[in-house]
C-alpha cells in the first residue's frame, strides 16, 4: 500500500505543483498586467482569458493585443505572434529524452513555456523516470491555471490591485531571476561553459535593456552558442 | 471580438502549440527509432542550458529600472547565490533572494 502511494501519479503531480510555486512569483504580476492591458485595449475579461488559455505565451500575448488595438492587419498580427514564439521549437527536443512516451503529449506540450522548460530541464534529470510524467503535468498545469486566473483578476481588478500594493508588483517578479540563477549556477562546470553562459546572460540583459525583449532569448542563446564553439580553452601540460 | 479576430487567436494558438509539440514528438521518435540515430544532436544539448541562461538574463531586468531596483537586484541575486552555494536546493535560495530584494526595496521606499 505504501509502495503504491509512493508511485501514485497524483503524488508526483503534487511534487511538480510544489516545485513550480516559485514560478508564480513571475506569472502572477505578468498575468495581472496582461489582463489589465487587454481590457484597456478593448478586450473583455473572457476574451483576455481565452487569449491566455489558448496562446499561453507571455510576450506574444502583449504583442497580439497591442497590434490588434493599433489596427494592424490580422495576418501581420499572426505572423509576429508566431515569430516571437518560434524559440519554443528547441524546448521540446531537449526534454524528449527525459520524458516517457505518452498519447497525452500533443495537448500537454501546450504548457511548455520558457519558465516550465527551464524548470523541467533542471529537475527532470534528478527525478526517477516513473515520477517525471506526473511531475510535468503538475508543474505545467499549475502554471497554466495561475496564468489564466491572473489574467481574469487583472482584467477585473488590475488597476485597484496595482494602486493598493505598488511594491508587490516589483518584488514578486524577482522570484524568476532568483529561480533561474539557481538553475544556471550548477552549469558553470568549466571555463568554456562559464564563458558561454555569462555571455548569454549579459547579452539577454542588454537586449532587454535596449528594448529588444521580444527577441532577447533566441539572440542571446545564439551569442552564447557562438561563444561556446569559438572559444576553446587549452589545458596546460607539464613537460617531464 | 469579431469572428476574424477569434480566427487570429485560434491560428496563433495552433501555430504556437505545433512549435511546442512537433519537435518534441519528432525527437522522441528519433530517439526510439531502430535506424541507429538515437542521440540528440550536440548543438541542441548545448542550446538548452543557454536558453535557460537567456531567460535568466531577460528576467534580471527590474520591472521599474532605477538605481534602487538595480542595487536590490544585485544584492538579491548575491544572497540567492550564497544560499544556493550553502544548500544546493531550489526553494530556500529563491525565498531568501526575494525576501532580501523586497527588504531593500521597502527600506528605500521608507
Amino acid at each position: 500500500m505504501n509502495h503504491f502511494a509512493n508511485h501514485s501519479p497524483i503524488r508526483h503531480a503534487f511534487k511538480g505543483v510544489r516545485e513550480a510555486i516559485p514560478l508564480l512569483g513571475g506569472y502572477i504580476p505578468v498575468s495581472l498586467s496582461f489582463g489589465l492591458v487587454a481590457t484597456q485595449a478593448g478586450f473583455s475579461m473572457w476574451e483576455a482569458a481565452a487569449i491566455s488559455a489558448l496562446i499561453y505565451a507571455g510576450a506574444s500575448q502583449f504583442l497580439f493585443v497591442g497590434m490588434v488595438a493599433a489596427g494592424s492587419p490580422l495576418w501581420l498580427v499572426i505572423a509576429m505572434t508566431l515569430l516571437i514564439n518560434v524559440r519554443h521549437v528547441v524546448y521540446g527536443p531537449n526534454l524528449a529524452a527525459l520524458l516517457p512516451r505518452s498519447r497525452h503529449w500533443p495537448w500537454l506540450m501546450h504548457g511548455l513555456t520558457d519558465q516550465v522548460f527551464a524548470l523541467a530541464l533542471t529537475r527532470l534529470p534528478q527525478l526517477p523516470a516513473p515520477e517525471r510524467f506526473g511531475w510535468f503535468v503538475g508543474a505545467s498545469l499549475l502554471a497554466w491555471g495561475v496564468w489564466i486566473i491572473g489574467t481574469m483578476v487583472g482584467a477585473t481588478a488590475g488597476e485597484t490591485l496595482t494602486a493598493r500594493w505598488p511594491l508587490l508588483g516589483e518584488v514578486m517578479p524577482f522570484a524568476l531571476p532568483a529561480l533561474f540563477l539557481t538553475m544556471v549556477a550548477p552549469r558553470f562546470t568549466d571555463k568554456r561553459w562559464a564563458l558561454a553562459l555569462s555571455c548569454t546572460i549579459i547579452a539577454a540583459l542588454l537586449f532587454t535593456f535596449f528594448g529588444w525583449s521580444n527577441v532577447a532569448i533566441p539572440l542571446a542563446a545564439a551569442c552564447g552558442a557562438i561563444c561556446f564553439y569559438m572559444v576553446k580553452f587549452q589545458t596546460r601540460r607539464c613537460n617531464p | 471580438m469579431s469572428s476574424a479576430l477569434w480566427l487570429a487567436v485560434v491560428v496563433s494558438a495552433l501555430g504556437t502549440l505545433l512549435m511546442r509539440v512537433v519537435p518534441f514528438l519528432w525527437m522522441q521518435r528519433r530517439l526510439n527509432s531502430a535506424t541507429g540515430i538515437n542521440n540528440m544532436p550536440q548543438w541542441l544539448g548545448i542550446l538548452g542550458p543557454l536558453m535557460i541562461a537567456a531567460v535568466l538574463g531577460v528576467s534580471i531586468m527590474p520591472v521599474n529600472p532605477s538605481a534602487v531596483s538595480w542595487i536590490a537586484t544585485a544584492i538579491g541575486l548575491s544572497v540567492t547565490l550564497l544560499v544556493w552555494w550553502k544548500l544546493r536546493s531550489l526553494g530556500w535560495p529563491v525565498a531568501a533572494g526575494v525576501a532580501v530584494f523586497g527588504l531593500v526595496q521597502v527600506i528605500a521606499y521608507i
